[in-house]
């Protein structure tokens, strides 16, 4: 009897927590400024093909500013942007789609200093050894690939879907799709580690990691979709000053290392 | 108390009460919903199978390494579900150390089917069974079995008409505890079995892809998810632990 009880005490431990693992990653931002000037900490929020870029200008970003530390929370965009949107202290928001961007600017708690910094093209992947054969964007519409894109909503999941759409094979590469992936990193892991027979993701994420892993099949122009990011302070910032830098900073600076990772000048 | 309670009470006031009948019997939800009640049954019912022999085991029988086999038991118990999912995808993928084998000479692939989600769940769920029937088989009195077999009862007799009926309460809190355990499996669940309606989206995976584009939606279908919880500790309580 009373190993039931511990059982079941450990059973209502467990299930809140099978609940939370799932948020997409969020980091917890501490604002531990104690009003000294020499510590501040910005939280930048990025859609997750930033992930690589972002890591890099943030880390030039700490060095060219002693004392500051930047704290990512890379996850989708439009996750991030509901994150905003219910309160999450978050100093700078940087989105994959114009759509996210307004909605923390429209039903959210508003942003300052928008512009767009950065755009990106979407290609096709496969792993190395192709498993399906696949040689161009219809060939994903063949029967029985296994094919992953982000889910609904993400932006690099809308894309797809728009790529489809602008390709003639809507119905038949949705119907070949496994799974609807949370963002497109996680459709990036899905094809490098070969479960995947393809995927569709932004050209910047064939990074350096993975290009052992998958092989690229580049998507016609006539049928692509150039996706444009925009940068924002989020109004509530708790560092208005630094959240300010730092865009500025994107956009200036930052530019080297967004093309250095194969992202499109706005 | 404020712990348990507060996101309990922010659940149910960010609820849409209006309109969770309309949400609850959308087609996502109940083919989440559907899919769910597939994947944890299955699940519970193969963890009682496989767990049963294996807690017999433990308890009954003594064999070297017994100590490390129950720690392993335990072991998805704490483990993180997203590792659970790297793991079973180390195992089963494509490339996997049995799965490529699967696939090479069956050209069966695990990774995004339904038998991934009950197998991330059943992964998940196994050892809440286990440490039920290990707890109902010490608690038998084994002088009942052995006055069962000297009266001239056959072994399989035994079982089916002395041990099991003697531990009905530990075996149903097996089938529900792992029932319960398998329903809220999300992170093993997504890493390997990934997310596609109708095949792997259970009810958690249907909320956390909710929670970004309609989380009215999202907050309906938690509410679900909690009521069963709720039913789950009412009937245990009601029959176990008076």
């Amino acid at each position: 009897m009373r190993k039931l009880l511990i059982l079941l005490a450990s059973m209502s431990l467990l299930l809140p927590a099978c609940g939370s693992d799932g948020d997409g990653g969020s980091t917890d931002a501490t604002n531990a400024t104690d009003g000294g000037s020499d510590h501040a900490e910005l939280t930048v929020s990025g859609a997750s093909s930033l992930t690589d870029a972002f890591g890099d200008i943030g880390t030039a970003f700490e060095g060219e500013n002693p004392g500051v530390t930047v704290t990512f929370n890379f996850g989708p965009s439009d996750g991030l942007a509901t994150q905003i949107n219910d309160g999450a202290p978050v100093d700078v928001f940087a989105s994959a789609s114009p759509t996210w961007m307004d909605s923390v600017q429209d039903d959210g708690p508003g942003v300052s200093d928008r512009s767009d910094f950065a755009k990106n093209r979407l290609t096709i992947i496969v792993p190395k050894d192709n498993p399906a054969g696949i040689e161009d964007i219809g060939d994903v519409a063949e029967d029985g690939v296994k094919l992953v894109i982000a889910t609904e909503g993400v932006p690099a999941g809308d894309y797809a879907r728009e790529i489809f759409e602008n390709a003639g094979i809507s119905k038949a590469a949705l119907a070949n799709v496994v799974s609807n992936a949370e963002d497109v990193r996680a459709v990036v892991t899905s094809v490098a580690s070969g479960e995947a027979d393809a995927g569709v993701v932004y050209v910047t994420d064939v990074t350096a990691d993975v290009t052992d892993q998958v092989t690229q099949i580049e998507i016609p122009d006539d049928i692509n979709v150039i996706a444009t990011y925009p940068i924002a302070v989020v109004n509530d910032a708790q560092e208005t000053d630094l959240a300010k830098r730092f865009v500025d900073y994107v956009l200036g600076p930052g530019q080297q290392t967004l093309a250095d990772y194969g992202f499109l000048p706005a | 108390m404020l712990l348990v309670g507060l996101p309990l009470l922010g659940l149910i006031f960010r609820t849409p009460w209006a309109r969770i009948g309309e949400v609850l019997t959308s087609d996502t939800v109940l083919t989440a919903l559907r899919l769910s009640l597939l994947v944890a049954t299955s699940a519970a019912a193969i963890s009682f199978v496989l767990g049963f022999p294996l807690a017999w085991m433990l308890v009954r029988s003594t064999f070297p390494g017994k100590t490390f086999v129950r720690a392993l038991v335990v072991l998805p118990l704490v483990m993180p579900p997203v590792v659970a999912g790297v793991g079973l995808s180390a195992a089963f993928g494509r490339r996997g150390i049995v799965g490529s084998w699967l696939y090479d000479w069956f050209g069966i692939q695990l990774t995004f089917t339904t038998g991934a989600a009950v197998l991330a769940a059943t992964f998940v769920s196994f050892p809440l069974a286990v440490l039920a029937l290990e707890a109902g088989l010490r608690g038998l009195d084994e002088r009942l079995e052995d006055a069962a077999s000297t009266l001239g009862a056959s072994r399989w007799y035994v079982m089916r008409r002395v041990t099991l009926p003697l531990m009905a309460p530990q075996i149903a809190a097996a089938l529900v505890l792992s029932w319960a355990r398998a329903l809220g499996e999300f992170g093993a669940t997504i890493t390997f079995a990934g997310n596609l309606q109708g095949r792997t989206q259970t009810l958690p995976l249907a909320v956390f892809e909710r929670l970004q584009t309609d989380q009215d939606a999202a907050f309906a279908i938690s509410m679900l998810l909690i009521a069963i919880a709720f039913a789950v500790i009412i009937g245990l309580r009601g029959r176990f632990l008076r």
